[in-house]
């Protein structure tokens, strides 16, 4: 399936978790996310947990806090 | 006559002067419903959420514990035991919920333990987008009527589905079960706030869905959703539905405030209460947290290694040959960097060693490959630290270098030492952290297969009973001549 983070294209296996998305956008994102000093959030600005499931086509932003 | 009718007329008039002042004067009734979803078996707050809802139950006269679904996986202290699911459901009869929507993992459980953790609940499982009539597991009702005095509060439960027309978990776990599009499934329902001017979801769908869901069914006065693990600190309003949502793993607890009157929702609100600005917990429900989290059963011995099963290469090949055998696939790689420990003494092997062996709860994803595509996975795990990086089970193969030390080819062979047909696919499980931070050149997307490696590993060595790695070696690495 197809997700975005960061506006980034990222081709992943079906009934991948946001967490696989971001390591496979970037591992060093993944850390930083794994350290709580960044957060995902969904298209309407929600804050999501990184273990939460993804549907093809979805969009998160990775944000620094 | 006269004085007959007159009197009528006195009474009506009285009783129309008495009667209208108590219906405008009548106080909107609150009602609160605390709210949890995918808690996935992370039973540490649960005592704090028992004190919390208790104390909210000695000032208020409706107060309800809803969960919007994915009780369990996620902690193996739940997960893991023989009795699958157990703590979790006992904890929960004791916080007293009401009702829990069914949710995708749910059916992890396998149909038979599903089935006894239903009846172990003194609350219902509901989904109206469930047909269960050909399966193990018993039917669940679609939805339940809360009461609150006079006042009647219908609760629609409603399962995601995923691209295969099935909830995310494992298909074999879904036999004989019928799945129906909750969204079209739900209007079938719309009867129930025509009847009780008021409707609830208990919805285990994800925000994204939700928000459709709120589009196109406005009867509903609220969702109370699930399964996209969103932290919803202010509720959203999409035509006039509130979705609420309160993360996941119970770091918090919602509480939806409804004011009900002549029948109808008049005033809502959600907030979410961080589960850690609890300073105390139940101490009975926590006494039983303590005790679930020592679990004895971690003890438990799965199998038995006949040597020492020392190193990235041994663990190796027992974790790849474990996902090999469960999966039924051609071959398996397992990254050293998620081998956690450095050996496996002779003796018992524990179910708790194998958790520190693999504790990452990385999924197993199944791609097809053909030789080329293998090759590429492999030279690209080398060349991200110039060293074997993945171990293997069902081949062998050896890095070629080139003169920089990166891999310029692969030898690839089976076990009994014949080369590998370059024309076939052949299945290939991975896990998700391979399969997620790797790149390397493949056609196929990848499925995920929702078991763990760990869990395929607990259930190839239960099923192996005795165990010898002893000198086993699958991965080379050799310079081009």
């Amino acid at each position: 399936m197809k997700v975005y983070i960061n506006e980034q294209e990222i081709v992943i296996f079906a009934g991948a978790c946001i967490k696989d998305a971001v390591i496979a956008y970037s591992v060093e994102s993944w850390k930083r996310l794994k350290s709580t000093k960044m957060v995902v959030l969904d298209r309407f600005g929600n804050m999501t947990d990184p273990d939460g499931p993804m549907m093809d086509g979805q969009k998160f932003t990775l944000i620094e806090i | 006559m006269k004085n007959y009718n007159s009197i009528l007329i006195i009474l009506s008039v009285l009783l129309a002067v008495y009667i209208k002042p108590v219906n405008a004067q009548r106080k909107p009734v609150e009602i609160l419903i605390l709210h949890t979803n995918d808690m996935h078996a992370k039973i540490d707050n649960l005592g704090k959420l028992a004190y919390f809802a208790d104390s909210l139950r000695k000032t208020h006269k409706f107060v309800y514990l809803v969960s919007a679904g994915d009780n369990f996986t996620g902690n193996p202290v739940v997960d893991m035991i023989e009795d699958k699911g157990y703590p979790m459901i006992d904890l929960m009869n004791r916080c007293g919920y009401d009702v829990s929507a069914m949710g995708n993992h749910e059916f992890d459980l396998g149909q038979d333990k599903l089935n006894a953790r239903m009846l172990q609940a003194t609350f219902p499982f509901i989904s109206c987008n469930i047909d269960a009539s050909q399966a193990e597991v018993k039917q669940m009702k679609p939805y339940i009527i809360l009461k609150a005095g006079r006042r009647s509060i219908p609760m629609l439960g409603i399962i995601e589905l995923g691209p295969n027309g099935l909830p995310d978990s494992h298909p074999s776990k879904m036999k004989g079960l019928t799945f129906t599009d909750g969204l079209k499934k739900a209007e079938e329902y719309s009867w129930l706030k025509k009847k009780y001017g008021m409707l609830i979801g208990l919805t285990h769908l994800g925000v994204e869905t939700d928000s459709v869901l709120a589009q196109k069914m406005p009867e509903f006065d609220v969702l109370i959703g699930g399964h996209s693990h969103t932290t919803l600190s202010h509720p959203m309003m999409v035509n006039n539905v509130m979705i609420v949502q309160t993360g996941s793993s119970l770091k918090y607890v919602g509480v939806l405030t409804l004011h009900i009157q002549h029948g109808k929702i008049i005033d809502r609100k959600d907030v979410l209460v961080p589960l850690s600005s609890i300073a105390k917990s139940d101490p009975v429900i926590q006494a039983l947290i303590d005790k679930y989290n020592d679990n004895p059963e971690l003890n438990k011995v799965v199998a038995e290694a006949e040597e020492d099963i020392t190193g990235k290469s041994e663990l190796g090949s027992m974790m790849t040959d474990a996902i090999t055998q469960q999966m039924k696939v051609d071959f398996a790689f397992q990254n050293t960097g998620g081998i956690r420990v450095p050996l496996l003494p002779k003796g018992d092997i524990k179910l708790k060693d194998l958790y520190r062996l693999d504790p990452f709860a990385n999924l197993i994803v199944i791609y097809k490959m053909n030789l080329q595509e293998i090759k590429s996975l492999i030279c690209t795990s080398f060349n991200r630290s110039k060293e074997i990086d993945m171990e293997v089970s069902g081949l062998k193969y050896t890095v070629r270098t080139n003169a920089a030390g990166q891999c310029a080819d692969v030898d690839l062979v089976d076990l009994s030492g014949a080369k590998l047909d370059p024309l076939k696919e052949y299945s290939v499980g991975i896990n998700s952290y391979i399969a997620a931070a790797y790149k390397w050149d493949h056609r196929d997307e990848g499925n995920t297969t929702y078991t763990t490696c760990a869990q395929a590993l607990i259930e190839y060595l239960k099923v192996k009973k005795k165990v010898n790695y002893k000198g086993v070696k699958r991965s080379n690495v050799r310079p081009v001549e």
